[in-house]
């Protein structure tokens, strides 16, 4: 193929709103991690109910996915927060074996939820049809901007900034703050431990059921969608640096531009190549990732 | 309950008196083991698939008044009247899953025959461990050529692969040609596994003999979160056709990424898989007038037979779906399975390849536009010839070979 600078600048902004969805996707996970140090496997599973429940809300009751966005991550955030309450606080309560029973209880979690997910949903792939954004193309210079993608873009800097005031600015982010330094010491001081735990799971499945709301709009939907993107989420995490919010939205970003610029100069098959040696090349000089500070 | 030796005796010896009747039930009853993906990102196909097998495993069964082999009376004559029972594994779409599951079926469920499997990736283990056990397969609806030619005895398939069915595409080509239609480039699209390289392989050295020039040949990687460079690179190339083979889910990806950036092809013809499958034209049918896709089935053949019409039928109230590419094939290797057992008069491996090896049923009676179903020496069936459809106001309608075709290909699409 003929590399031009228009082909160039068309990968690079495709990558980048790309990039910046990944990040949104992998904000949660890192929230998450850097609260209590524990690694949610059912992520990508928290993505695809979100993308069902904004194809159901669309399809009985024709709510448009910008819509219903708000819904879907709202029901995510009380949805993460039981999980919490149910699953993960007996979890880390393990006496033996505490790393491996996280594991495998949100693990399990994934699992049981892909599985209640092909029972009663099918397999079937369903897809939003129509949306108020869905195959709108802005045309910039012959550029193409996808509208959904770029409206996901927004929603991610937006929810970004609010996820960054909301911890810097707030009591309950102050709170979580503090209790991701020293879970021990908060008690002291009368902050409910759990209370704050819950909230963050919370948001963190809120942040991500606002990705599966929009991507909802412009990717297909059935049981197992979550892994490919919840395994670029991890990567995300990792590269961007363990329990670092701004980390892991930078990583995303970068995950993003990586995987276009990898397409435009190998065969597109070999384009996730690029981001595992990136992310490999990260952890090689600095295992902590790139905005890493433990 | 304790576990005593005295329970102990008392269970062996329970056992022990009624083995000979397990033995004498076993006779009456046929296994075959039916391996598809029940879970991972292909389960539907499975789904799908079961509900298909279950259609002619009824017309097996039962008595039905159909001119399809074994639809007459109940089971097997040949075996006495004996009925087939069939057990489905789930491969996931792995061949190392395919393998071991293939190998459970056949040491644990002692399954005679087996039928699988959609991914050709996985038929490539599944029927490598059928030959080592001599336990015949037929690979209903995998289509890369390469699986025929692997000098397998016990390898049968009835379907076409996807160098007859790229040759039907080429074919179309040069007549659509002769009448004056501008087709000079190609781009190929096409997923990494065996299917997609297979058919790219097969439609490279097809466009090299009949001088058709590759604009571009695009290899992605399947179930991608995005495929915004593949689709720019497709762009960029603008071919006079452009040919994906890939599955669902990067179907559907393919087509909603194309309106987004803008890409309008003025022909898209389609090696089927996602591309004959109703979750794709439900999510993005409305971008797809005038796509072609090739195919061994087509409904238009209910007009000529019948039966077509009401197997169909049979198959909708299970499943909800009309029958497709895959879901035809998938019935007609059950019942091309079958017909050999009863043959066979025998569940052995060896008798049933025998069989196999002398079937010949003609055309009309299967519900595909095939001249017959006759293996050749590496159990490929050379006389099932393909058709092309064109997708048109909501449905499929035959255009090519002119005489199955029920109307002129609408060229360019839109």
């Amino acid at each position: 193929m003929p590399v031009t600078a228009e082909t160039i600048i068309q990968s690079l902004a495709s990558g980048l709103l790309m990039g910046l969805l990944y990040g949104l996707i992998a904000v949660g996970l890192a929230l998450i991690f850097g609260l209590m140090d524990v690694v949610n496997f059912a992520h990508g599973e928290f993505l695809m109910i979100a993308m069902y429940a904004t194809f159901f809300l669309f399809a009985f009751f024709a709510i448009d996915p910008l819509l219903s966005a708000p819904l879907v991550a709202a029901a995510l955030f009380v949805f993460g927060a039981v999980v919490y309450l149910l699953i993960v606080r007996f979890a880390v309560r393990a006496k033996a074996n505490a790393g491996m029973v996280q594991i495998f209880s949100t693990f399990g979690l994934a699992i049981v939820m892909r599985g209640l997910a092909q029972y009663f949903f099918t397999p079937d792939y369903r897809s939003v049809t129509h949306s108020w954004l869905g195959g709108k193309t802005v045309s910039v210079a012959g550029i193409f901007l996808p509208v959904p993608q770029l409206v996901g873009a927004l929603v991610a800097i937006a929810a970004f900034g609010g996820l960054y005031l909301f911890i810097n600015r707030t009591d309950f982010g102050r709170a979580l703050e503090a209790t991701r330094e020293d879970a021990g010491a908060v008690a002291l001081v009368g902050i409910d431990k759990n209370k704050v735990f819950a909230l963050g799971w919370g948001l963190g499945a809120a942040l991500v059921g606002l990705s599966g709301a929009i991507m909802a709009i412009f990717f297909y939907v059935y049981p197992d969608v979550g892994a490919s993107f919840a395994l670029i989420a991890y990567v995300t995490v990792a590269l961007g640096g363990f329990g670092s919010v701004f980390g892991a939205f930078a990583g995303g970003i970068i995950v993003g531009l990586v995987e276009a610029t990898t397409a435009l100069l190998l065969p597109p098959s070999l384009k996730a190549v690029g981001i595992y040696a990136v992310y490999l090349l990260v952890v090689f000089v600095r295992p902590r990732g790139l905005f890493g500070s433990m | 309950m304790n576990i005593t030796r005295r329970n102990v005796l008392l269970g062996a010896t329970a056992a022990a008196a009624l083995g000979p009747i397990a033995a004498r039930a076993q006779t009456s009853e046929v296994v075959i083991g039916v391996i598809y993906p029940f879970s991972g990102a292909s389960a539907q196909m499975g789904v799908d698939a079961q509900k298909s097998f279950e259609t002619a495993l009824d017309i097996i069964n039962k008595n039905h008044d159909f001119d399809l082999p074994l639809a007459k009376g109940e089971g097997l004559p040949g075996l006495g009247g004996a009925k087939i029972r069939l057990v489905f594994a789930d491969h996931q779409a792995d061949p190392q899953k395919g393998r071991a599951e293939t190998e459970r079926l056949i040491t644990q469920e002692k399954v005679c025959a087996v039928i699988g499997t959609y991914q050709s990736a996985v038929a490539v283990t599944v029927s490598q461990i059928c030959e080592r056990y001599q336990i015949p397969f037929i690979s209903a609806d995998n289509s890369s050529p390469s699986l025929h030619r692997r000098g397998l005895k016990f390898y049968f398939r009835a379907a076409p692969h996807d160098e007859m069915f790229s040759a039907a595409m080429f074919n179309f080509f040069d007549a659509m040609k002769k009448k004056g239609a501008k087709i000079d480039t190609l781009s190929l699209f096409h997923e990494d596994t065996i299917f997609g390289t297979d058919s790219a392989n097969t439609q490279l050295k097809l466009a090299a003999d009949r001088g058709y020039k590759i604009a571009t040949d695009i290899k992605y990687r399947s179930n991608s979160p995005s495929l915004s460079a593949e689709v720019q690179q497709l762009k960029t190339a603008n071919a006079d056709v452009l040919m994906p083979s890939s599955y669902t889910t990067d179907g559907i990806l393919l087509v909603k990424t194309m309106a987004e950036l803008g890409y309008k092809p003025n022909a898209i013809v389609a090696q089927d898989a996602g591309f004959s499958e109703k979750a794709l034209y439900d999510a993005v049918g409305d971008k797809l007038e005038g796509v072609i896709s090739r195919g061994s089935f087509s409904l238009d053949l209910a007009a000529k037979r019948p039966m077509v019409g009401k197997v169909n039928a049979m198959f909708k109230e299970k499943s909800g779906k009309d029958f497709n590419d895959l879901t035809s094939r998938q019935f007609m290797g059950l019942l091309v399975m079958a017909e050999a057992i009863n043959r066979a008069k025998s569940t052995d491996g060896e008798k049933i390849r025998e069989a196999l090896v002398a079937t010949d049923i003609p055309g009309e009676q299967t519900i595909m536009p095939w001249k017959r179903v006759k293996f050749d020496e590496m159990g490929q069936n050379n006389d099932a010839d393909p058709v092309l459809l064109q997708y048109i106001g909501g449905k499929f309608v035959t255009i090519f070979p002119p005489q199955a075709a029920i109307a002129e290909a609408v060229w360019p699409m839109k």
